[in-house]
């Protein structure tokens, strides 16, 4: 399986990449993460490629082999949209990071509802507020673990919910645990809300 | 929090590491005593990790100065008799090309290992130089891993091969191979044996001509050995791809063969395994020396043979001399025949391109519509800029002031560090970026090339350390007519804060004493050196306009600590984080600030009119404060005169 992360950093991808690929080792599945670090500072691209299964050698995603993608970012998806199988899940946190070359003119911030329109043609978009929810649970820095919820609820990922939850434990500082189950329960009823209006559409 | 340290698993279990995680513990398994780098390079964590663990472990590691005196710590090491580590990148293999092409005429006695993270698609290098090269000139051995559980075990081998050969080895692996997490499986921690000592042999240590001239048969004996060695080094693997899966044996009923090294190995089999394109598979762990009768006998049974090699065709032009000599028939392709592009990192999708035109397969799926249009229209790249808060902001605002205040023009030499994000609109504060320490000697070139304009430079603390200062000393010396800037946050920031000598505690956590600056530039023998925050734009302006016309060289420390590690000293300390505010009365949008200074910590509003709006990443540096020209951005309850970001105790937030 081939999962997709992007976003900007301190977004928290690396840290969520190694979330889920922590989680994979403990259900005995083999992993690679492929990831670039360098000069990923605040506000700047970051993408991971995280490769589950016995299959999984080495650790990039060829152009639209991607079963699946969680982006912190709008325009962080729509730039790795290419590795991406047709109506692969596309889960987003839909609140953009417009940086100040966008507001001086020397790159531009497309239009946001565009950008999610054009997923929605060839991918199934789960939109999560995911931001607005972390600060619901305590704070902006659990977008991730909102994030995570989602994934989870999604029943996309071969890890159980218990494993995954674990591994978050496992990662954040002792202390924000219980805001952390939070955050990840909010994102758990953002996907079950987000399969509840699609059912209404369909029956519609 | 007292986490347990993932490189320091017991044997047998199965942990996931990054392949910088994995080499570290490989030195574990290798009973390493002395390891060095200089940071900023990709490998830097394998460095960190083995300080996590030095102390409680007994050996040594250490950030060095610069990677010539990091390999000579190493080198010196090694030859009184233990294992010794250097890591390092391609661009760190330039200046370790002097004492390397001495050293392994004199050989080692304990193992010497060079990592050496080749950075081919340039992620954050000034060029995309094949070590490969080093090792052919010096004649040492390269070894390449294609994951991260054989970068564990061949350092562990490479101890042991350098060992056996008297001669240091490179491990050459790519970010991919550093920064990827694999589930590795670990080995025995072998206890350092700190039992060094040097014996004296003038004959092997002492390279003056009549010493040196004789160990030259004894270095090329050495290599020749090392490619009888390569015949048979385990992870030397041939395989057959029948119908898209791995056959290990060595029937070669495959006339069509690929030979594939590092990371591009599993592209190789990724590829295959969907093509179902039938090959017989060289992997090819042992790049420099190659394996000569493993590779003749691989070439004697092909037709035409593809090599799949990233930075430069390395392999290809060993292979190609080699079938020349063998007087073999076989058509050998790769970069040469374009089908391997020349230049940047492969991919699956590259290697699948090769096949598809050599056989007509295709593994690239391709972009349809929509993706293409989503492309074309909606994809831009972000221009990468200095953190919010960052120091350098602020000097390179006040240097290009003081040069628009002066009309005179003028250049800025720059240096290597984070402070090359400063290249970007809008303040592309500098006018070159070529080598470490080259900004101090290329700015007096510029001094005495007849020209009227002010030549500035601006170099980082680290760097000056690293090799600022001979060329300081020179500009002294030659007298050149320059205004060097030293950009001092007493850190090396870019690659995630590693120590230096103005830190004051070095890598094993020992509180050693700050390098002073100030008084090393005036011991240079400069006359004009004056220290000033970084924050303080007043000041500095009319520092950096008052030394323009002022003869000969003069350096201005522009100082204050990195923004990231005041913000992490306030989170830790459970400070008042201060954050800048906009009065909406007041500002007008006219992006002025934007244009000055392009703070990623701005942002925009439209309700009720355009503003600006300032996002929760702000620290509270207050540089914004004095850009706006209709005083509409303040940062509320910052202590009166404070420049930069406080880390004075205020109250605790929340």
């Amino acid at each position: 399986m081939n999962i997709i992360l992007s976003g900007v950093g301190g977004n928290g991808v690396v840290l969520t990449t190694r979330i889920i690929a922590e989680a994979a080792v403990m259900e005995g599945i083999n992993v690679r993460v492929g990831e670039v670090h360098g000069l990923a500072m605040r506000g700047g691209t970051v993408v991971s490629h995280l490769r589950l299964g016995h299959d999984a050698k080495g650790v990039l995603i060829p152009q639209r082999m991607g079963d699946m993608m969680l982006s912190f970012e709008p325009l962080e998806a729509i730039r790795q949209l290419k590795l991406l199988k047709r109506g692969a899940k596309v889960i987003i946190n839909n609140d953009p990071y417009i940086g100040v070359d966008a507001h001086l003119g020397l790159s531009r911030y497309p239009d946001i509802c565009r950008v999610l329109e054009q997923i929605q043609e060839t991918q199934d978009l789960v939109d999560v507020p995911a931001t607005h929810l972390a600060v619901e649970a305590g704070g902006v820095v659990m977008t991730n673990v909102v994030m995570l919820g989602t994934l989870s609820a999604s029943r996309e990922l071969p890890i159980r919910r218990e494993v995954l939850l674990e591994a978050i434990k496992s990662r954040v500082p002792p202390h924000t645990i219980d805001k952390n189950i939070v955050a990840f329960e909010l994102g758990e009823k953002a996907f079950q809300e987000w399969e509840s209006s699609r059912a209404c559409q369909v029956k519609q | 929090m007292a986490k347990k340290n993932r490189i320091l698993g017991g044997a047998g279990e199965k942990v996931l590491l990054t392949g910088n995680e994995a080499i570290a513990r490989g030195c574990l398994e290798a009973g390493v005593v002395v390891a060095t780098a200089y940071p900023g390079t990709p490998a830097t964590t394998i460095l960190e990790k083995l300080g996590d663990v030095a102390t409680e472990l007994g050996f040594h590691a250490e950030f060095s100065v610069n990677e010539a005196v990091a390999f000579e710590v190493s080198a010196g090491a090694a030859m009184s008799g233990v294992r010794s580590l250097m890591a390092t990148k391609m661009l760190g293999v330039n200046l370790i090309a002097d004492p390397l092409t001495v050293i392994s005429v004199t050989g080692v006695r304990g193992g010497l290992v060079i990592i050496t993270a080749d950075d081919p698609q340039q992620f954050s290098s000034q060029n995309a130089e094949d070590t490969r090269f080093f090792g052919m000139l010096a004649k040492v051995p390269v070894l390449e891993p294609v994951d991260g559980q054989e970068a564990k075990d061949m350092t562990r081998y490479a101890f042991e091969l350098s060992e056996e050969l008297e001669l240091p080895v490179f491990l050459r692996i790519t970010p991919r191979i550093c920064h990827s997490s694999f589930p590795i499986e670990l080995g025995e921690i072998h206890p350092p044996k700190r039992n060094g000592k040097f014996l004296r042999d003038p004959k092997r240590f002492v390279m003056i001509s009549t010493f040196s001239r004789p160990r030259q048969k004894i270095l090329n004996e050495k290599i020749a050995k090392a490619g009888i060695i390569a015949d048979t080094n385990p992870w030397n693997r041939t395989f057959n791809f029948q119908n898209g899966r791995a056959v290990d044996d060595n029937k070669a009923y495959n006339t069509f063969g690929i030979i594939a090294s590092g990371m591009t190995f599993p592209y190789v089999e990724e590829v295959l395994e969907v093509t179902k394109v039938n090959a017989r598979v060289l992997k090819l762990a042992t790049t420099y020396p190659l394996p000569q009768n493993l590779v003749t006998e691989f070439l004697r049974e092909m037709d035409q043979v593809l090599i799949v090699e990233e930075n430069d065709g390395v392999t290809e032009l060993l292979t190609r001399a080699l079938a020349q000599r063998k007087r073999l028939n076989v058509r050998i392709m790769g970069k040469d025949e374009g089908l391997i592009p020349m230049s940047g990192e492969l991919n699956p999708d590259l290697v699948g391109d090769a096949l598809e035109k050599l056989f007509g397969v295709q593994f690239r799926e391709e972009l349809t519509e929509p993706y293409i249009k989503a492309e074309k229209e909606l994809v831009s790249q972000r221009v990468p800029a200095l953190c919010s808060g960052c120091p350098h902001r602020a000097s390179y605002y006040s240097i290009k002031e003081a040069l628009r205040r002066k009309g005179m023009g003028g250049s800025i030499m720059g240096d290597r560090g984070c402070y090359n994000q400063g290249a970007y609109a809008p303040l592309e504060g500098i006018d070159s970026c070529i080598c470490m320490g080259a900004s101090i000697a290329m700015a007096s070139g510029i001094s005495h090339s007849g020209t009227n304009e002010p030549v500035l430079s601006v170099i980082g603390d680290g760097t000056f350390f690293h090799s600022g200062i001979p060329s300081l000393l020179n500009a002294v010396h030659n007298r050149s007519n320059i205004v060097s800037l030293i950009f001092d946050n007493s850190i090396t920031a870019m690659t995630g804060h590693q120590v230096n000598p103005g830190t004051g505690v070095n890598l094993m956590g020992v509180h050693t004493g700050n390098a002073n600056l100030k008084k090393i530039v005036e011991a240079c023998g400069v006359e004009r050196v004056q220290v000033i925050n970084a924050f303080d734009t007043k000041r500095l302006i009319d520092a950096v306009m008052e030394e323009i016309d002022q003869p000969g060289p003069s350096v201005i420390i522009s100082r204050s600590p990195c923004a990231l590690v005041v913000e992490r000293n306030v989170r830790q300390r459970k400070l008042k984080m201060y954050r800048a505010e906009v009065d909406l009365d007041k500002c007008i949008g006219c992006k002025v600030c934007m244009k000055k200074i392009g703070c990623p910590a701005f942002g925009w509003g439209d309700d009720p009119k355009p503003h600006l709006e300032i996002l929760p990443h702000c620290n509270g540096c207050g540089l914004c404060v004095e850009m706006c020209p209709f005083g509409a951005i303040s940062v509320p309850e910052k202590r009166e005169g404070a420049l930069g970001i406080s880390v004075k105790p205020r109250e605790v937030r929340e």
